[in-house]
């Protein structure tokens, strides 16, 4: 798997040996897949990680192995709850030598917003779960004092998120506080770091220690962060991984210089870069659903696909908060990163294999076969200020934190082409917005109309209403639907669309762990999956910076749209020039 | 369109230039069939038929796309859940305007009686009198109808009124200026009895039928309600001594239609001495539920199905039926025909046809009925190893002993009539070569419904098998169309089970009838009389259909009785005989029905 990013890394030798295992756990098979020992061997002297040990070992289920429970194909209204791998009794499985492991978690701007809204209980919520190691430390890492309490308490406040009504919550919570530390210091200083490393000695106690380092902080000290942590607080034996969060660049040459300056002081596989979409449930159940029906892949082309449609949209402004999003914009801050990545994984061609690299290389594959996002296919807008039921919404530009004469789109709407055999002629719509008048996250695969359709009559001109849409709603209310049509029951011959439907609410009693659970378990796991490599992100911008720099420069102004309202008009004559319409329009359309 | 069936019809006109001198509303009518036919033979009912099929038939088989519906669903719900949101946009579609959209005609000249032959059996009790009714009350029927009871007891027309009266229900839906509407509609009820193989008694009929009419265009609907063995007398009293004059004559036919090949055939001869083939109207009330409808919109309306619909992605085919209730002292009829043939050999190989036929022309009865053909005459015959058999014993559980078929007084003791069958069945053809279709039907089983089952083959080069191990089957996507009860739609899909593992179930894709269709779905008899009425025969049985049906199932239902062949023993409530496991294993299937 390490293979594919060799064109990257300079003189790395990997030699992956890996090989399964079956074990047999409380009477039921599970495939331990890939768990494997890689050993790197480098040359470069600043690696800290010279000699990579790495074993990959989850606990319970493994993220690769696919189990379908018997006794689940009944309806689905009956059913018995399902269980989260890690509480189906089964089960930290300590390997021999894994229990003389341990784990060091440093998030890095500890009193950051992020750390304090995610991070923190996304961690609580694993350990609830038992999905941490038995053997783990968090450390919070930031320039203000603080002592451990402090930060306990802090982040105690915070931590309960979605668990909080269940038994023994607050006895885990003290258990996990107690595990938790701060050390203040400063992000590019080296002694810093020397100390953090001597206190991580204390608590790793011997043990083999795996060091996890969550960069939450702001991009222009990315860099020192990584080479001093790098330099003075690197496992010595175990491994070293850094998580970045976005953004990476705000171009393709800050985006190469940023992954050139990282790889000065870590490899590819120690750098796992976050987009916590790709940790949404439903943009996880995207590769299920192709890959594991028959019913979906042979309609997953340009035969029958006439475009899909990736929306997103927020309520809010910036409220006050315009200070970082006005230096990005919505193309960078969600059109680049979230909504790419979810073209790529629908559009790419079954990987070899669920390795994170075979998958990787086929997204990759799919963004170099992606056309540069043309001007003439983008329309941007930015939400003034609205007086809506006696209230009045301030414009963007009346956010003390926005320049007053920002032309940062808060809103934009692109057509994308994949140039392949399987996609060819198909207009990938993608809409983000803030401040509008809805909240979500949707993937909407619209069909083509019916080849000479026998109920054509009074379709009449407006076939397109008449066409399939396959909807996954990635948030809020997680769904999947079929739009099809049929029958009205009665006497007379009508049609209407209705839902093939698939509530998770109604169907899976659970709540969804946060994306953040996900990819924090997938990084200490060191399943890279769900994370960007470099190569991806280069793509990704090789794709919009062209463009970004053209409405720079010419100094492009947005269409501004009313706060709260479905976004500018400029979104629906993009569609229509592709005739295409918004699947989340259509009840205003019609 | 008539010519299609010409070999049946002794000489048939075809002129739509003849629709000129007809006063036509629709521009459409073109094509709707303004037919003469001219009969050479002498015993018909009338010599010179002139269909005029109204508008309303154009409009019937119109396909309207509600706005308001398109709209159903918004994309980011802020309060509402989904399931919220659909309760509150249920479809509301008034009735009353349904049927003007189907009977958008009055036509103030024409009057039409419907003659219930057979006016105090069950059936008539049952469903053909609420069926009408209903009709009536969502204002289906034609101005100018009249309801004619015929049977041998003797009766007024107010013991009559009275004996129908306590069939007719109210819909849920509409309660209101009910029992208004019920006088209204039993006034227009009215009795005569007679012997079913008397001229005069029939000529008395015609009498009382024009005294209703009043001097207008007369259109007579004859629905036998009778045993098969006077189906011929009935239909040639009323044939020279009741039909209509100067309007349309249809006779409605109840199964069976003859027990074998032979039978049916003589059966047809008898009927087409005295009609034409677009006078008999074999009804399959499966044929006129909502979801066998629906099957064709379905396939045809939607882009997403038909591309899977063939041997390539499709593994089997399963049409299921079954019954919780044995014969119950009623099985003096069923015992003389058996399961096949009172189940699997109409209504599920109808459904089968249905289902497995091409793409037709247009949605016109005789493009749909030419394809169906076809799919029936690309099929082998059944074979007796393709074929299962059983009987149901008694069987005692939580203290009630449930009887046996034989234990029935009506059935004679040593009956080897099975009272369940499975089967499968091949289409030769292009598209299904090698897909089993798999038929099951059974009486006194542990459930009571009928579905149709399509299972899809494995995902080839599945990438996430690892745990489906040698189960595959399980994993396969699986449509499922659930006739009765409880009308719905669901299609199985693998889904990644929310959390941080990655563990796969099968979850549903679901459209409940019930929780999307405020609407209650009218019963199938009642879709098919309107259609009778309208003379749209989409939905009924034509004459070379039944011959190729009977087809297949005469020589092994010859076999098997010339062979004495023992049904296997099942007990009442079970769920079924071993034998139809073995038979779905021997194509390496499993049955749907089995796992919920």
């Amino acid at each position: 798997m390490a293979r594919c990013y060799s064109r990257s890394s300079s003189a790395t030798f990997l030699l992956p040996s890996s090989f399964k295992h079956e074990e047999r756990i409380s009477g039921r098979m599970l495939v331990l897949g890939r768990r494997y020992t890689t050993l790197i061997f480098r040359s470069y002297p600043s690696f800290h990680s010279r000699k990579q040990f790495e074993f990959k070992f989850s606990n319970g289920y493994p993220l690769n192995a696919v189990s379908l429970p018997d006794g689940l194909i009944g309806n689905s209204s009956t059913e018995e709850p399902f269980e989260n791998r890690v509480e189906d009794g089964s089960v930290l499985l300590l390997e021999p030598g894994k229990a003389k492991s341990t784990l060091s978690i440093t998030v890095v701007g500890a009193s950051g917003d992020l750390a304090r809204k995610k991070i923190f209980p996304a961690l609580f919520a694993l350990f609830y779960e038992d999905c941490l190691p038995e053997h783990f430390t968090i450390f919070g890492y930031g320039r203000s004092k603080m002592s451990d309490e402090e930060l306990r308490n802090k982040i105690s406040k915070t931590l309960t998120g979605r668990i909080d009504k269940r038994e023994n919550c607050s006895d885990k919570m003290d258990q996990f506080l107690q595990r938790c530390f701060y050390y203040s210091g400063l992000y590019d200083s080296e002694e810093n770091f020397s100390e953090l490393d001597k206190k991580l000695k204390q608590k790793e106690g011997g043990r083999l220690p795996n060091r996890l380092f969550y960069l939450s902080i702001p991009p222009n000290i990315f860099v020192d962060v990584v080479r001093c942590a790098s330099r003075c607080a690197s496992s010595a034996n175990g491994w070293t991984r850094v998580i970045v969060e976005k953004p990476f660049g705000r171009d393709s040459e800050s985006s190469r210089e940023l992954t050139r300056c990282f790889k000065q002081y870590v490899t590819e596989d120690q750098i796992f870069r976050i987009d916590h979409y790709l940790g949404k449930e439903l943009v996880e159940n995207l590769s299920v659903l192709r890959f594991s029906n028959l019913v979906f892949e042979p309609l997953w082309s340009r035969n029958y696909i006439r475009n899909v449609q990736l929306i997103f949209s927020e309520d809010f402004g910036t409220e006050g908060r315009g200070g970082y999003f006005d230096n990005y914009g919505i193309i960078r801050d969600i059109m680049q990163n979230h909504l790419l990545q979810i073209l790529a994984l629908f559009a790419m061609e079954t990987p070899v294999s669920l390795h994170a690299e075979d998958i990787r290389n086929e997204k990759v594959k799919v963004l170099r076969s992606m056309r540069p996002l043309q001007i003439d296919d983008l329309i941007i807008g930015q939400y003034k200020g609205h007086l809506s039921g006696g209230k009045s919404y301030l414009g963007y530009t009346d956010d003390p934190t926005v320049p007053n004469d920002s032309l940062t789109p808060t809103f934009a709407a692109a057509a994308l082409f994949v140039d392949n055999a399987r996609w060819d002629g198909v207009p990938f719509l993608m809409k983000a917005g803030k401040a509008l008048h809805n909240k979500g996250a949707e993937i909407r695969v619209q069909f083509r109309h019916v080849p000479g359709n026998l109920y054509k009559r009074n379709f009449g001109t407006d076939l397109d209403k008449a066409t399939n849409e396959l909807v996954i709603r990635v948030q809020p209310d997680e769904g999947i639907y079929l739009r099809i049509n049929n029958k009205v029951p009665g006497l007379g011959m009508r049609l209407d669309r209705s839902d093939l439907n698939l509530l998770y609410k109604a169907r899976y009693p659970k709540e969804i762990p946060d994306a953040y659970e996900r990819l924090l378990l997938d990084a200490i796991e060191g399943e890279c999956r769900l994370f960007i490599r470099s190569d991806e992100v280069d793509a990704a911008w090789a794709l919009f910076t062209p463009l970004l720099n053209e409405l720079e420069e010419r100094k492009i102004a947005p269409e501004l749209y009313p706060y709260g309202s479905s976004g500018p008009v400029g979104a629906r004559n993009l569609a229509a020039k592709y005739n295409v319409r918004w699947g989340d329009l259509s009840d205003e359309d019609s | 369109m008539s010519t299609l069936y010409s070999p049946n019809c002794s000489f048939s006109v075809n002129d739509s230039r003849l629709a000129t001198s007809f006063s036509i509303s629709s521009s459409e009518s073109q094509d709707s069939q303004q037919r003469i036919t001219v009969s050479s033979l002498p015993k018909r009912f009338h010599r010179q038929n002139l269909y005029l099929h109204s508008p309303r038939n154009q409009r019937r088989n119109a396909v309207r796309m509600e706005k308001g519906e398109v709209a159903a669903t918004a994309s980011f719900p802020a309060n509402e859940t989904p399931m919220t949101r659909f309760k509150d946009e249920l479809l509301k579609i008034k009735s009353s305007e349904e049927c003007k959209d189907v009977a958008g005609f009055d036509n103030e000249e024409s009057a039409v009686t419907i003659t219930v032959v057979g006016a105090s059996g069950d059936l008539a009790k049952k469903k053909i009198f609420p069926a009408l009714f209903h009709l009536y009350y969502e204002d289906c029927l034609p101005k100018h109808f009249t309801v004619f009871g015929y049977a041998r007891s003797k009766m007024t027309d107010e013991e009559f009124r009275n004996m129908v009266s306590k069939t007719l229900t109210c819909r849920i839906d509409k309660r209101e200026n009910c029992s208004e509407k019920m006088d209204e509609f039993l006034r227009r009820c009215f009795y005569h009895s007679g012997q079913y193989d008397s001229e005069e008694n029939f000529v008395e009929l015609d009498k009382k039928l024009r005294e209703q009419e009043g001097g207008r265009i007369s259109n007579r609907l004859y629905y036998l309600s009778i045993p098969p063995n006077i189906f011929i007398d009935a239909v040639r009293c009323a044939s020279s001594s009741a039909s209509s004059v100067n309007g349309w004559t249809r006779v409605i036919v109840e199964k069976p239609f003859g027990r074998d090949s032979e039978s049916s055939a003589a059966l047809t001869r008898g009927l087409k001495q005295y009609l034409e083939e677009d006078q008999i109207f074999r009804i399959d009330h499966y044929l006129g539920k909502e979801l066998v409808e629906n099957l064709s919109v379905l396939r045809f309306s939607n882009l997403i199905f038909e591309p899977l619909w063939s041997r390539q992605y499709i593994r089997n085919v399963q049409l299921i039926f079954s019954e919780d209730f044995g014969t119950e002292g009623r099985g003096g009829y069923f015992d003389h025909y058996g399961i096949i043939r009172d189940i699997l050999q109409n209504h599920l190989l109808q459904i089968l046809a249905i289902f497995a036929m091409e793409t037709p022309v247009s949605l016109k009865a005789e493009d749909i009925r030419n394809e169906k053909v076809k799919v029936l005459r690309s099929m082998k015959p059944l074979l007796l190893e393709n074929v299962a058999i059983g009987q149901y014993k008694s069987h005692t559980r939580g203290g009630i002993t449930y009887p046996a078929y034989t234990d029935d007084k009506t059935v004679p003791k040593g009956s080897r009539t099975p009272t369940f069958a499975a089967a499968a069945l091949f289409i030769d053809n292009a598209r299904w070569d090698g897909v089993p279709f798999l038929m099951k039907a059974g009486k006194a089983l542990h459930t009571k419904r009928a579905e149709i089952r399509v299972q899809f083959r494995h995902v080839p080069g599945n990438l996430y098998n690892k745990s489906f191990g040698t189960d595959l089957d399980q994993a396969t996507n699986e449509l499922v169309i659930r006739l009765q009860p409880d009308e719905a739609i669901y299609l199985k899909i693998n889904n990644k089970v929310p959390g941080l593992g990655m563990r796969l179930d099968n979850s549903h894709l679901n459209l409940h009838y019930a929780a999307r269709y405020s609407k209650e779905i009218p019963d199938a008899y009642e879709r098919l009389l309107l259609d009778a009425i309208e003379g749209e025969r989409r939905l009924f049985i034509r004459s070379d259909e039944l011959d190729v049906a009977w087809e297949l199932f005469t020589p092994v239902l010859k076999e098997m009785e010339e062979k004495k062949i023992i049904p296997e023993y099942y007990p009442y409530g079970s769920r079924g005989p071993v034998g139809a496991h073995y038979l779905a294993a021997k194509y390496n299937l499993r049955w749907g029905d089995m796992y919920v």
